[in-house]
């Protein structure tokens, strides 16, 4: 297995889930938890398109970017492993809101697991070994958001110390969650990630789908973030009535979601 | 040891005197009976007085006293009939006096009107609350003449009675005897026009959020505003009462009858001339929103009825307290129970929240960086409960809005769009002709099926939204509510798939 690469393999390792899941094709996606509107979209897509490849998701279940590739390779009916930097029985007692709902998906499709006991409480610590095992069980890291001191960067150092491929995505210039991942492009220590292809192709995979072609100027326009209605109407330049209509068509065939805050979003 | 007082040819034994109970807005006449009779010297007061009204019999005796008269040193029963339900308040107090005085005999003729005033220690009247619903039951029970405290007596005279405002005891009796009348009080001045301090042209941008407003003014549907501090929620949710139509004269009979339950009536233009608009701090108890205390007063919902009730900061409410706004948003009242005693208070009201879009305020602010974890954010819109959202009909986004939006000109004023939303009640208001209910938020399941009627693309749409957003029966008839508003807003009798569009879209829940 990948993870006897290691220096000192975590020894035991508690799994909960299907074993095999561990030792199939994966790419890890990972991020920072304070992800934008855009980072959330980004690491679904890519993660479908991996799981749609039937590569193995990897990631860490912490809130935002890597929650958000969880549930990507879930909806997109593939498989997922959350590494976890605690102990199982403690996470599941303690773990509230969305991830709450991912754990039993990733249990039947997937696997959870942890290199601590299972009642282990957590410590900062734990989580650098846990992204360590991380960048060890993949054959890749695609870094889709990182602040400039997140988490997500000492996966991609890890990842970087194991030889394994790294890549960025890149993100807006002033985006506080893309100032990480930016840097990574910029110093040559990962490859700007254009598209899930990129790293497939890497893996000696066709990408079975592509992202989706953008081609109806809603969606274009909510590609790059959540917008209102008003914003929407300016970039798309239709009558209300038109776009009202329009709009909810898209949300209906599930293209388009309302956020808590009443604005719209792609996905 | 016996009394002084020689028993005048004309005295009574029992003498009668007319006053009024409230409870809530629920009222009922009150015939205060006094006999006077031999016996040791004892004041008592039955027929289920509460603890405001026993008191009353110090101050009666103390103002009998001070105001030139004799209290009888003898057996003074009085009764408030009927007996059978529990009276609150001092609005006896006058009532109780002149029954006494009259019973005695110092008094020789009835005093033929409604009596509701507080009695000082020294005989000064003082003024009550409720008197206008009090003033209301006694013209239809056909009494046509109150005597009230000289500050209630522009409130009494407002519906039209005859109301005479006394500063003393003293001055009643004079008036009773005929020996010095005083002048009914003059029908005070009805309100002025009212001003509204925000105007919607004072509102740059937000095209979508003051359609919003629109629609939620001339429904009565409620409405959600979330944005980032700073962009106007605040401004645009005070703005709705620009938009409002003008108070109709039943609504303002209502609407101030709360007020004046709440003794929150300016007694010099005692009828309402504005629609309320109610702006309780988010730091308020249940018992400040929907009412209650002992004797249950009116809360915020209730002094908000035929008006705006607007919930700024609505996620900072506390959770137990937004709950109890889940009766009043679909009942349009409010019924507080306290042992031995129920109030029911009127609650139909236009509900307006603002919140943030997480505790920090910044997320999706494109100038801003947002510092909250999405756990975090979950969490703050988790405190609105599902029920609660359920009964919210249109939930916007206000956005931090671009410099050239703020210099941009030519906005609509209130004026034009309070024109439609006019309109557009007129049309409402003949479908609802005779049920005495006025906008579409209030039309029952049925009126529904009735009125909303979808076009044919419509139809299908529908059908289409309810499968696949799973919606709920009553989220559907909110629906259907909204898009009623929008297609009556746009003069046209069918629903057409744009305004059912609008309505979907704008739902609260997602």
């Amino acid at each position: 297995m990948r993870l006897r690469e290691l220096e000192r393999p975590p020894d035991p390792l508690w799994i909960e889930g299907d074993a095999a899941a561990l030792g199939a094709q994966a790419v890890a996606i990972v991020g920072t938890r304070r992800m934008t509107t855009y980072g959330e979209r980004v690491a679904r897509e890519i993660a479908a398109a991996c799981a749609a490849a039937g590569v193995v998701v990897v990631s860490g279940l912490a809130q935002g970017i890597d929650s958000a590739a969880h549930r990507g390779a879930l909806d997109a009916g593939g498989r997922t492993v959350a590494v976890l930097g605690e102990g199982i029985t403690l996470f599941l007692a303690t773990v509230r809101g969305r991830r709450r709902q991912l754990v039993p998906r990733i249990r039947a499709n997937g696997a959870l697991v942890s290199e601590y006991a299972p009642s282990f409480c957590a410590r900062p610590w734990m989580f650098v070994r846990r992204n360590t095992t991380i960048a060890a069980l993949a054959l890749a890291v695609v870094v889709v958001e990182a602040g400039q001191e997140s988490g997500a960067l000492i996966t991609a150092e890890r990842a970087r110390q194991l030889g394994r491929p790294l890549f960025a995505v890149p993100g807006p210039l002033g985006s506080a969650a893309s100032v990480g991942t930016n840097a990574l492009i910029a110093s040559g220590s990962a490859r700007a990630l254009l598209s899930a292809q990129t790293v497939l192709e890497m893996l000696g995979l066709a990408a079975s789908t592509a992202l989706p072609p953008r081609a109806d100027p809603i969606l274009e326009a909510l590609s790059a973030g959540a917008l209102d209605a008003d914003a929407l109407r300016r970039r798309v330049r239709i009558s209300e009535g038109e776009l009202a209509e329009r709009l909810l068509r898209l949300t209906l065939a599930g293209l388009v979601t309302k956020t808590p805050d009443g604005r719209y979003c792609g996905r | 040891m016996c009394a002084a007082i020689v028993p005048h040819p004309a005295a009574r034994s029992v003498a009668r005197v007319a006053a009024c109970a409230l409870w809530g807005l629920e009222s009922a006449m009150v015939t205060v009976e006094a006999d006077v009779a031999n016996g040791l010297p004892s004041f008592t007061v039955v027929g289920m007085p509460d603890a405001a009204v026993s008191e009353a019999r110090e101050r009666v005796r103390a103002a009998i006293r001070n105001s030139g008269f004799e209290f009888p040193l003898r057996r003074v029963v009085v009764n408030l009939a009927p007996a059978e339900r529990r009276k609150e308040g001092t609005g006896f107090d006058l009532a109780i006096a002149l029954g006494v005085l009259r019973a005695t005999g110092q008094l020789t003729r009835d005093a033929d009107a409604l009596c509701l005033a507080e009695l000082a220690l020294d005989g000064t009247l003082r003024p009550v609350r409720g008197v206008m619903a009090r003033v209301r039951r006694a013209m239809s029970a056909g009494v046509a003449t109150a005597f009230v405290a000289l500050e209630n007596a522009a409130e009494a005279a407002a519906l039209g009675a005859e109301a005479v405002g006394f500063a003393s005891l003293r001055e009643v009796v004079e008036h009773v005897e005929g020996r010095a009348r005083q002048a009914p009080a003059a029908a005070p001045a009805p309100a002025a026009r009212p001003r509204h301090p925000v105007d919607l042209a004072d509102i740059a941008g937000h095209e979508t959020p003051k359609r919003a407003l629109e629609v939620a003014a001339a429904g009565g549907h409620s409405l959600l505003l979330v944005g980032p501090p700073g962009t106007g929620k605040t401004l645009l949710a005070r703005a709705i009462a620009s938009v409002l139509p003008a108070l109709d004269p039943d609504e303002a009979i209502v609407a101030s009858a709360v007020h004046s339950v709440a003794g929150l009536i300016d007694p010099e233009r005692p009828l309402l001339g504005a629609r309320p608009f109610r702006a309780p701090h988010h730091t308020a108890s249940h018992l400040a929103l929907v009412g209650g205390g002992s004797p249950p007063r009116p809360g915020e919902v209730s002094l908000a009825h035929g008006g705006a009730l607007f919930l700024d900061e609505l996620a900072e409410f506390s959770p137990a307290v937004l709950e109890t706004l889940r009766e009043p948003l679909e009942e349009g009242a409010v019924t507080i129970s306290r042992a031995g005693t129920a109030a029911t208070y009127p609650a139909r009201f236009t509900l307006v929240a603002a919140m943030n879009p997480c505790p920090c305020g910044h997320a999706g602010d494109p100038g801003e960086h947002c510092t909250c974890l999405p756990d975090a954010v979950d969490r703050y819109h988790a405190r609105l409960s599902g029920p609660l959202l359920d009964r919210i009909d249109l939930r916007v986004h206000v956005p931090r809005i671009a410099y050239e939006e703020l210099r941009e000109d030519g906005r609509e004023p209130s004026r034009v769009v309070r024109e439609r939303v006019v309109a557009a009640r007129e049309r409402m208001g003949a479908r609802l002709a005779g049920t005495g209910r006025r906008c579409n938020a209030e039309l029952t399941v049925a009126e529904v099926r009735r009125h909303c009627r979808l076009a044919h693309e419509a139809e299908t749409l529908a059908g289409e939204a309810v499968r696949g957003r799973r919606l709920s029966a009553r989220g559907f008839h909110r629906v259907l509510r909204v898009a009623r508003t929008v297609a009556d807003l746009a003069a046209s009798d069918d629903i057409r798939t744009t305004d059912l569009a609008f309505a979907l879209l704008l739902r609260a829940q997602a």
